[in-house]
């Protein structure tokens, strides 16, 4: 059977370190956008820790969660490409062709979890930075859409090595770059038509919800909320 | 209107065609330099990428959809006017269905450049057409945006063969009376109209024809730009009003552009005596009822929102009714219906002075709700650390200024190429109304015999 | 191609046009040969009425059943050609593609109508057989194609008894 790839994100181990927003950086060439266009909110964190401050001090509660695209079943983002650049592959991922995208941004506006960013300017990376390029990801050009892709790179890397050594992919042997460096490993990546694989076992979890289920569009990640954000103080 | 002969009314007519004056070069130099000025930030744009201009994470549509709608919108003008009261044989329709069938074209056309102004990688612009490649490249019918393609170029199509089809016999008067190498242009254009009843009957019937078909294709094309919009899961997007009510808003702001071009060819080419105050009246009354349906349609959309109180929703309902949008949102009910109604309901108010107010304050309105409709659902989504806001760039604001001074420029110069009353239809309406007025005479006479 | 000599009366107004159109054909003048030219239509005249059936309304729904299968054509045969998954939705996706069928249907329609149009009046034709200037200063003119040597004395008189400010004849071929 075809993979179907997830992930599954415990909240209760999360710190809100920004490990993975960094690796997610080097991994997959985004640049930084200097200080002037982040404050336009420009700036591309293909995965961005969420965080809302609830009380006054010092009752302060702070409810964090990393972000990201959710690989959604029925993206809402596919249909509306003009040009085919987002569509849905065949293990389940949401597929950006930068190729194909002319930068109607459509698919931004339609992503209800804001997960789509633009290059609003021709990435730049100042020497000596350059060399920190990973040969795996192309680099995209200013006007072309781009977002998480649950480090496909990594997934065609494990499948063809697995494909050469004539074995199956143990799970946990593929790891995208933001579950590799979670120095708490909140964060599981996995199959999630292998019922054994640890994504499986935690999405089946009681604490298992999804992000905006109710907008319909069948999102991949599962989060495990901390108990005690529903008011359970022994979590 | 005192009845004219037929030699004065193509005397009358055929005047705006000749002579340019210098107040006119010096507005078409202004208006020209205003569209050189936003072609040239188009080109800087595009050089340097969308970040010169006010777009951002989440607003990543703003003024340039908001313009493109608006003059897709403002084309349906020339469908409203010439086609229904066509169809609907309303006599007062004479003078001013070329005027309105003129905008049509010229909004399309400007509307139309705005999806590839806005791209963020314009060169690459064809991807859209459906055309084989080996590159695997082909266009997404799904997606409303080539539903646009598709509904844009057929109106296109249909307004431009529209506008041009009744211009045959007018281009053939114009032919006979010049010399030289206009009256080669002109009967170049002109086809080798001779004017026999063959010719004059399929041209008759064509129109027919072109009439009948045009009024679905516009209703289609407006509600297909909507559905740009209502077909993503936004807040205040997703709604099943957008089609009805975007077709009544382009029908509002066409009306509004169609009566405010007229008061200015009224004024600037002296046509006085045929752009009458029984024409603003009549379009002043469609504008009135246009105004209360636009009003219809807002109510009824924030009721339901309103009511149905959906968390998401009603963080736009409330960032336009009492947040950092609301100033635009009063601003636009005052235009589009608080300052209008009075002008167009008291009948005293009703003069071409009046109307043209109105008509003014409806456009400003409408690009309003534009904006309204598109920035503040895009920056309150669903997830709150995601809210953002937008600001326009010289570059947004010069590109629209720009299109605006290509829609006067065109206009001008059509102006003084073609006239801009159809002199044939206007005759051929007069003799109607003496031809009627002789056979209710012969019926009396014989009736009393 | 040379053009065959011609007699026409221009009239000032319609009903004066009827009143020659009628002594033509009590001239026993054969109405393939009759000629009307106006700066206006005049449907309203009998003189006008000539040449008026035309199939242009089916042959535009033709057009637009034409343009309608293309449309149906195109989005069926070509998405499934590039079968590529978007959103859980079908590769055909009806609802979308009844909205390109329809747009397509009424260009079909337009175009057609269009092409009839040209075709049926022949336009363009820039050397018309017979032109006169004085139609577009509102003269309607009325005249007779080819007419034999014996009738033209005949013609010219009905004309001008009819009330033709001018009769005009032209024996040179152009």
């Amino acid at each position: 059977m075809a993979h179907q790839w997830g992930m599954a994100i415990d909240l209760d181990r999360c710190t809100g370190c920004e490990a993975c927003v960094v690796a997610c950086h080097a991994e997959n060439n985004i640049s930084t956008v200097g200080e002037e266009q982040a404050a336009l909110s420009r700036a591309k964190h293909w995965i961005r820790v969420e965080r809302y401050f609830e009380g006054e001090f010092p009752d302060v509660t702070v409810k964090f969660m990393p972000v990201f695209c959710q690989q959604c079943d029925a993206a809402p983002c596919e249909p509306v490409c003009p040009t085919f650049a987002s569509y849905h592959t065949s293990e389940g991922l949401n597929g950006q062709v930068y190729n194909r995208c002319i930068g109607t941004r459509y698919c931004a506006n339609a992503c209800p979890y804001v997960v789509r960013y633009f290059n609003f300017f021709n990435p730049v990376w100042e020497k000596p930075l350059h060399l920190q390029l990973n040969p795996d990801v192309s680099v995209r050009e200013v006007g072309v859409m781009e977002k998480c892709t649950f480090c496909v790179q990594r997934i065609k890397a494990g499948e063809i090595a697995a494909a050469a050594e004539k074995r199956e992919l143990k799970d946990g042997e593929i790891q995208p770059a933001c579950v590799q460096s979670c120095p708490t490993r909140a964060m599981v990546f996995g199959d999630l038509n292998d019922p054994e694989s640890e994504v499986s076992r935690m999405a089946r979890s009681g604490r298992s919800t999804k992000l905006l289920e109710e907008v319909g569009t069948r999102p991949k990640v599962n989060y495990l909320p901390r108990d005690s954000w529903h008011g359970n103080e022994n979590g | 209107m005192a009845t004219k002969t037929a030699e004065q009314i193509t005397v009358d007519l055929l005047r705006p065609l000749s002579g340019l004056s210098g107040r006119y070069l010096l507005a078409a130099a202004f208006f020209a330099g205003m569209v050189v000025a936003a072609l040239c930030a188009f080109f800087y744009q595009a050089y340097a990428g969308l970040g010169v201009s006010g777009l951002r994470t989440p607003v990543f549509w703003g003024f340039y959809i908001t313009n493109f709608v608006f003059w897709i919108g403002l084309s349906h003008a020339g469908t409203l006017i010439s086609a229904i009261l066509r169809l609907a044989n309303a006599t007062w329709r004479r003078p001013v269905t070329r005027c309105a069938e003129v905008i049509t074209v010229f909004a399309l056309s400007i509307g139309a450049t705005f999806p590839i102004i806005h791209l963020g990688r314009p060169w690459l612009a064809f991807f859209l057409f459906p055309y084989p490649s080996e590159r695997g490249i082909w266009p997404n019918i799904r997606s409303p945006l080539l539903w646009d393609f598709f509904a844009i170029n057929t109106y296109l199509i249909s307004s431009v063969t529209f506008l041009l089809l009744p211009m045959v016999p007018d281009f053939a008067l114009v032919r006979d009376r010049s010399e030289g190498i206009k009256k080669k242009i002109y009967g170049a254009l002109a086809l080798g109209w001779t004017g026999t009843p063959r010719q004059w009957h399929r041209l008759e019937t064509a129109m027919h024809i072109m009439a009948i078909a045009v009024i679905p294709v516009a209703v289609s094309v407006h509600s297909i730009v909507s559905w740009d919009f209502a077909m993503a899961p936004v807040p205040m997007w997703h709604s099943t009003i957008f089609a009805p009510y975007f077709v009544a808003g382009a029908i509002f702001s066409g009306i509004a552009a169609l009566i405010l071009a007229m008061a200015l060819l009224r004024k600037f080419l002296h046509l006085e005596e045929y752009l009458l105050p029984i024409h603003f009246e009549n379009l002043g009354k469609l504008l009135l009822v246009m105004s209360l349906l636009w009003f219809y349609f807002v109510f009824a959309e924030r009721l339901t929102a309103w009511y149905g109180n959906e968390p998401s929703e009603m963080a736009v309902f409330w960032t336009t009714q009492h947040g950092s949008y609301s100033p635009l949102f009063w601003t636009m009910v005052f235009c589009n219906f608080l300052i209008p109604f009075p002008i167009l309901a008291i009948k005293k108010l009703r003069t071409i002075t009046g109307t043209a107010i109105a008509s003014f304050t409806v456009v400003i309105g409408m690009w309003l709700e534009r904006f309204l409709i598109i920035v503040p659902s895009l920056s309150h989504k669903y997830l709150t650390y995601s809210w953002g806001t937008y600001r326009p760039t010289w570059v947004e604001i010069t590109i629209t200024a720009g299109t605006f001074c290509a829609m006067v420029l065109l206009y001008m110069i059509f102006s003084k190429i073609v006239p801009i009353i159809s002199i044939w239809e206007l005759k051929a309406g007069q003799h109607v109304k003496t031809h009627a007025v002789r056979l209710v005479v012969r019926s009396n006479e014989a009736g009393a015999d | 191609m040379p053009s065959p000599p011609v007699i026409y009366g221009l009239f000032v107004d319609p009903e004066s046009a009827e009143r020659g159109m009628n002594a033509l054909h009590r001239a026993e003048v054969s109405p393939k040969k009759i000629v009307v030219m106006s700066a206006e239509p005049f449907d309203d005249y009998s003189f006008s009425k000539m040449d008026h059936a035309t199939p242009m309304p089916w042959i535009a729904a033709a057009g637009g059943v034409v343009g309608g299968t293309c449309g149906f054509l195109l989005a069926r045969l070509t998405q499934e050609a590039y079968p590529i998954v978007t959103g859980g939705m079908p590769i055909f996706a009806a609802w979308p593609s009844g909205i390109v069928t329809y747009e397509l249907t009424m260009l079909g329609a337009v175009l057609t109508t269009v092409v009839t149009l040209l075709i049926t009046t022949k336009l363009p034709n820039w050397k018309p057989k017979l032109y006169d200037p004085e139609v577009s200063n509102g003269r309607i003119l009325i005249g007779v194609l080819d007419p034999s040597d014996a009738a033209r004395v005949e013609i010219e008189n009905r004309l001008r008894g009819a009330g033709a400010v001018k009769v005009k004849a032209t024996n040179t071929h152009r």
